[in-house]
């Protein structure tokens, strides 16, 4: 009996020993490959060597009959967000891989860095060991991704890059043609970031039931009384026509600070649209200053007192409020034109409510005939190289690289192989016709291949739009195109408020963002009377927790960008 | 014949004599020599990064690394003491941290007591596999089952009391009622987990106690009092006074789960603050400060509890 | 055995009645776990998840979903091999530890009580054990992840409280038998000690198994990511990608899928316990002190 724990234990040593040999079996360079490391010269022979600059994609090489050694390949490791999370990492065999390594010479080491906080933890871990990755993208939980740059650059982690840009001209005039982007990411005269452009702008917007306004013989509101009205109607006189009463006027959830940015076009209807005054710049400051701000609560308060809307909207996340609309929970919602609309999202919702159709609404002109949409804040994807990147030489390298992405390799990133995954029909629109569906790149077992296409090969190009939302039928035989849902909604009033990137959190952020919110969700909820005296209380409170130096910091922020007068 | 069973814990300490030392530290060679790689484990990879934390006191810059990053002192301690929400953070952790302590080991206890005496051998082998799954489970997914239970809108719980002729509670989001959300809900969680622990405490106690106990004629409940909770008793201390030790920890992933902007002035801990402030923020040396913070605090508590409970159960760590 | 008084039978019977009262209470998020698993996509989408789920309307997609991803079999694997490493080297580590301190008489004792306490108090936090770690250069290595948590203090004290409680006289014997330290433990404590470290064992490997915020950190290699990493990815792309033009699961709702990944990933410690618990018998000291 004895004997047997002295050999269980032996054993146990013995395998840890073997298993943790075994374990970093992988090496962060792709350990299963299916050729060398080292390109066969006889294969194919780079057309150029590392130090020539490039001003042309790869030309397929003709075979060189005596191929000199090529210098070493140079390694880059590339850190990004994935295009669609659950599909992993393209395999070591990516045809990406090979052409990165034949025609660029460089060896990619890609690295999916996760979304949200994980994401930065990871990419701050790094950071705090001065040992970041040569090209990679800004994380930020909250979106503040010029933020996440900024902080890096202070500590002198990033590198500049505009002596890379002239070694990238068509990336450049494709990615980095919007001179406010680029000076939103430059520091001190030197530009520090690589400014994607921002996913399709001012996408989201107000959307209510068609077939619940004409069963109940109502009108689309056009002013916040009557938005109060249409949802009690929604709330009280079953819409669905299933006998039960079990739906909401409005639905919705928080993203952001205070009502979050999903409810603006309510507080747009009094003006006072999101944290900041961008309106009128001559008074610039924080929204809640102004007298109409206690009144659009009062407003949206009067929505929750009536009860209709509906009541886990404090508590909700984006997953449970999108599976509620597609349950037929509620009939006026804020919602982004791809998350409705297209195809596979709206499928579900479609497969129980053929006849339930989304139409888009004007943003509610407010008792003073104010109304905005939202506030479009230009925030896009920025990527950025370590310092030790280009103190190692491989600044060059990287130009090469992104500049590939764009030209020679941009279907391929994109997409797939042309005649495999995808093909340009005649009207030169991207299309599946004819392939085989399990190749197809909308496929799902395609999406590993096309990690790269959101985070750094998309530039909104009219065909990418086409091939990403296209236009189809539903069940009913109606035709769904949610291109007319964007435009829709980006020819609302939007409030131009990029200038939010310039302005930095003050150092007590957490307290500012917890008092300020905390304050508004309490006077909305009822958990505290909303009136004049404790308004003017909250607003004293605020300035406690240091509003008033926010603010001046940043109207000064704002105007050393150039952004304020 | 009866039998007298010495549980080792109740042996003094034996003050040692110089000259005896070195017989003693012999006898004891195999022991050290046991304990050998764990110490040099410790001293890498627990004191290692103890050592790295010192920058809790610096200002600390990655292209300075931890000895080249300049010293601030106690500058980090002062941003958060000094915040706008210290005394509520340290308040709600406190009575979070308690609340679960005090509500939850009794029932675990109470479990395992009835788990250990059910002659239902096959059921109780049964519940106990059940009865430690939630677990597993994490606090998104008890997320779900609580919005399912309490939300206002269309929760269980709500429609029941609405039939009954109530107002809905919105038990989630009320200041109210937020803080029994948390403390019950994870006791209902962790409650299971807590009963093997106890349990496999009661199986170690000798079973000719027992038999002693019922030759006297013991009721089920004295058998309870005099034996099994006196057996145990070393088990409760320990977890107890360990438990102390880490007072100012409630609970982070579960908090973060379930806290939302209304009801931040009960849910809001040290450990969320922290998260929102320091973690996301790249101010490290802000989340390292409170980490020693926390442990200060944990130390004075189980000292002092260490004492008292030497005092009163005649059982301690120390 | 135990007499059959009236007393007993109604305290068996009240015992039973409360150990079932905690079950079902205890057992409800459980049970609408394996009913979101398993709910088919029409009935979810048009009702969310029911309380009761009629048994003629059940699907594994979601489970099939899972199971059949191509990076399924590899990040199981990995998920064991982590566990049943970690596992090793945290008993390894743990038990000595233990067994010393549980030596009341053991000479420095108290100063390495201090020194273990300290530790528990003061946990350095994620930056300076991630300076460590990669100082040593161990990123997409397993034992990034296994090596710092190995030892859990409170682990170590718990089995600790154990050996303290076991009966005196046995090591006396056997040390008067002329066994040394060594023997003693091998020989009388550890066949005792079955429970606590089947017990601890579980716990850590509970502990390895569901692992995911380090991996995140450590590994960087897709081949090398466990179970809960491969789950998390699967779960929260929607949480966060605004740009759903594409849904790569199409016939499970996300809430199916969360939970059938929360079952598969529970199954194996909820097979394991059991299996254990044949080891946990009453009266291990039998036959041990008599006379």
């Amino acid at each position: 009996m004895k004997k047997w724990y002295i050999v269980l234990i032996a054993v146990l040593l013995v395998l840890s020993q073997i298993l943790a040999a075994c374990a970093p079996a992988a090496t962060p360079t792709a350990p299963v490959v299916t050729e060398p490391a080292v390109v066969e010269p006889a294969v194919v022979e780079p057309t150029k060597a590392p130090e020539v600059v490039p001003t042309q994609p790869p030309v397929e090489p003709t075979a060189v009959p005596e191929p000199t050694k090529p210098p070493e390949p140079v390694d880059i490791s590339l850190w990004a967000q994935a295009t669609v999370t659950e599909a992993g990492a393209p395999p070591d065999d990516w045809i990406a891989y090979k052409r990165i390594r034949d025609e660029l010479n460089i060896n990619l080491d890609y690295v999916i860095v996760p979304t949200g906080a994980d994401g930065e933890a990871k990419i701050n871990a790094v950071a705090a060991a001065n040992d970041l990755p040569d090209l990679f993208q800004m994380v930020s939980a909250s979106g503040d991704n010029r933020g996440a740059l900024k902080r890096l650059v202070d500590l002198g982690l990033m590198a500049p890059v505009d002596d890379l840009m002239p070694l990238m001209p068509e990336r450049v005039k494709l990615h980095y043609n919007d001179p406010l982007a680029i000076d939103l990411v430059t520091f001190d005269g030197k530009q520090y970031g690589l400014p994607e452009p921002p996913p399709l702008p001012r996408r989201e917007g107000l959307v209510i039931r068609k077939d619940w306004l004409d069963k109940l013989g109502l009108k689309a509101p056009t002013t916040p009384e009557e938005l109060l009205a249409v949802a009690k109607a929604f709330t009280e006189q079953d819409p669905d026509g299933n006998g039960k009463k079990d739906t909401y006027g409005l639905g919705g959830f928080i993203v952001g600070q205070g009502l979050g940015n999903r409810f603006d076009f309510l507080t747009g209807a009094y003006g006072v649209p999101g944290l900041w005054n961008f309106i009128d710049p001559a008074n610039f400051g924080l929204n809640v200053r102004n007298p109409e701000y206690p009144k659009a609560l009062a407003f949206f308060k009067s929505l929750v007192d009536a009860k209709v809307i509906d009541p886990d909207w404090p508590t909700l996340t984006r997953d449970d409020f999108r599976a509620r609309w597609k349950q037929g929970l509620f009939g006026i919602m804020w919602e982004d034109f791809a998350a409705l609309s297209n195809k596979s999202n709206y499928e579900p919702f479609d497969t129980i409510f053929p006849n339930g159709e989304w139409i888009p609404v004007a943003a509610p002109v407010g008792p003073n005939g104010d109304a905005y949409y939202g506030v479009y804040t230009g925030r896009g994807q920025i990527f950025g190289i370590s310092q030790k990147a280009i103190e190692a030489g491989k600044g060059e390298a990287i130009a090469r690289l992104l500049e590939w992405m764009a030209t020679d390799g941009y279907y391929l990133l994109g997409f797939g192989e042309e005649g495999v995954n995808f093909i340009i029909d005649a009207n030169g629109n991207i299309s599946t016709k004819g392939l085989d569906p399990a190749q197809a790149y909308t496929a799902a077992e395609r999406q590993p291949y096309t990690q790269m296409r959101n985070q750094l090969v998309f530039y909104n190009s009219e065909q990418e739009i086409a091939a990403r939302y296209p236009t189809y039928n539903t069940i009913n035989g109606r035709v769904m195109d949610p291109m007319k849902f964007l435009s829709f909604f980006q020819s609302q009033p939007w409030v131009d408020g990029r200038g939010i990137q310039v302005i930095l959190p003050p150092a007590n952020a957490a307290d500012f963002d917890r008092y300020y919110s905390e304050g508004i969700l309490q006077f909305v909820l009822g958990q505290k009377e909303l009136n004049d005296t404790t308004w003017a209380e909250y607003l004293a409170g605020l300035d406690a927790v240091g509003a008033a130096e926010y603010e001046a910091s940043a109207k000064q922020n704002l105007i050393d960008a150039g952004l304020l007068k | 014949m009866s039998v007298r069973v010495l549980p080792s814990s109740l042996i003094p300490s034996i003050k040692i004599y110089p000259k005896n030392l070195w017989r003693v530290l012999r006898q004891y060679r195999w022991v050290y020599l046991l304990m050998l790689p764990t110490f040099v484990y410790f001293v890498i990879f627990k004191y290692g990064p103890l050592w790295n934390a010192q920058i809790a006191f610096k200002d600390f810059k990655p292209l300075l690394g931890v000895l080249g990053s300049p010293w601030v002192g106690f500058e980090h301690f002062k941003t958060f003491i000094d915040s706008f929400y210290f005394t509520q953070l340290i308040r709600n952790t406190l009575i979070f941290s308690l609340g679960k302590l005090i509500l939850g080991m009794p029932i675990a206890v109470i479990c395992a007591i009835a788990l250990h005496e059910t002659w239902f051998l096959r059921y109780r082998t049964f519940v106990q596999t059940m009865i430690y799954l939630p677990h597993f489970l994490s606090w998104v997914i008890m997320f779900g089952v609580l919005l399912v239970l309490l939300s206002p809108g269309n929760g269980l719980i709500n429609e029941i009391i609405v039939s009954l002729g109530g107002e809905p509670i919105p038990f989630l989001t009320s200041p109210d009622t937020f803080r029994w959300v948390v403390i019950l809900s994870d006791i209902w969680k962790e409650t299971g987990w807590s009963t093997i622990l106890y349990l496999a405490a009661l199986l170690a106690i000798s079973p000719d106690l027992y038999e002693a106990a019922a030759v006297d004629g013991a009721t089920p409940i004295q058998r309870i009092r005099y034996i099994s909770l006196p057996g145990i008793l070393p088990v409760i201390v320990l977890i107890t006074l360990l438990r102390l030790g880490h007072i100012l920890e409630a609970g982070f992933n579960q908090i973060f789960v379930l806290y939302s902007v209304p009801v931040y002035s009960v849910g809001d801990i040290l450990d969320t603050w922290v998260y929102r402030q320091g973690v996301l923020n790249f101010q490290f040396s802000l989340a390292t400060a409170v980490g020693f913070f926390k442990g200060a605090i944990g130390l004075v508590l189980l000292l002092v509890a260490n004492r008292a409970a030497k005092r009163i159960a005649g059982q301690s760590i120390y | 055995m135990h007499t059959r008084t009236r007393d007993t039978v109604v305290f068996q019977i009240g015992i039973a009645i409360f150990l079932t009262i905690m079950l079902f209470i205890i057992l409800i998020p459980f049970w609408r776990v394996i009913v979101t698993a398993v709910i088919p996509l029409d009935i979810y989408t048009r009702q969310g998840v029911p309380f009761f789920l009629s048994p003629t309307k059940w699907t594994f997609e979601a489970f099939k979903q899972l199971l059949t991803h191509s990076m399924f079999p590899r990040a199981a694997l990995n998920s064991v091999i982590i566990t049943v490493l970690g596992t090793a080297i945290s008993l390894f580590l743990t038990v000595p530890l233990a067994y010393g301190l549980s030596i009341r008489s053991l000479p420095g004792r108290k100063v390495i009580m201090a020194f273990v306490l300290i530790i528990y108090l003061f946990s350095p936090g994620l930056i300076p054990v991630y300076l460590l770690i990669t100082g040593m250069k161990l990123t997409n290595n397993y034992l990034a992840i296994i090596l710092p948590p190995a030892v859990s203090v409170f682990n170590t004290l718990v089995m600790m409280g154990f050996f303290e409680g076991l009966p005196e006289e046995l090591k006396e014997s056997a040390r008067l038998d002329g066994a040394n330290e060594l023997q003693v433990l091998i020989r009388i404590i550890l066949p005792l000690s079955k429970p606590i470290l089947l017990t601890i064992g579980l716990f850590y490997a509970v502990f390895y198994w569901n692992e995911f915020f380090t991996p995140i950190l450590y590994l960087n290699d897709n081949d090398l990511i466990p179970l809960p990493v491969l789950l998390r990815n699967i779960l929260i792309s929607a949480s966060f990608n605004e740009y759903v033009e594409y849904n790569a699961f199409s016939s499970s709702s996300l809430e199916s899928l969360k939970s059938a990944g929360v079952f598969i990933t529970m199954l194996p410690m909820l097979l394991i316990y059991p299996w254990i618990q044949r080891y946990f018998t009453k009266g291990t000291l039998v036959g041990g002190v008599k006379g």
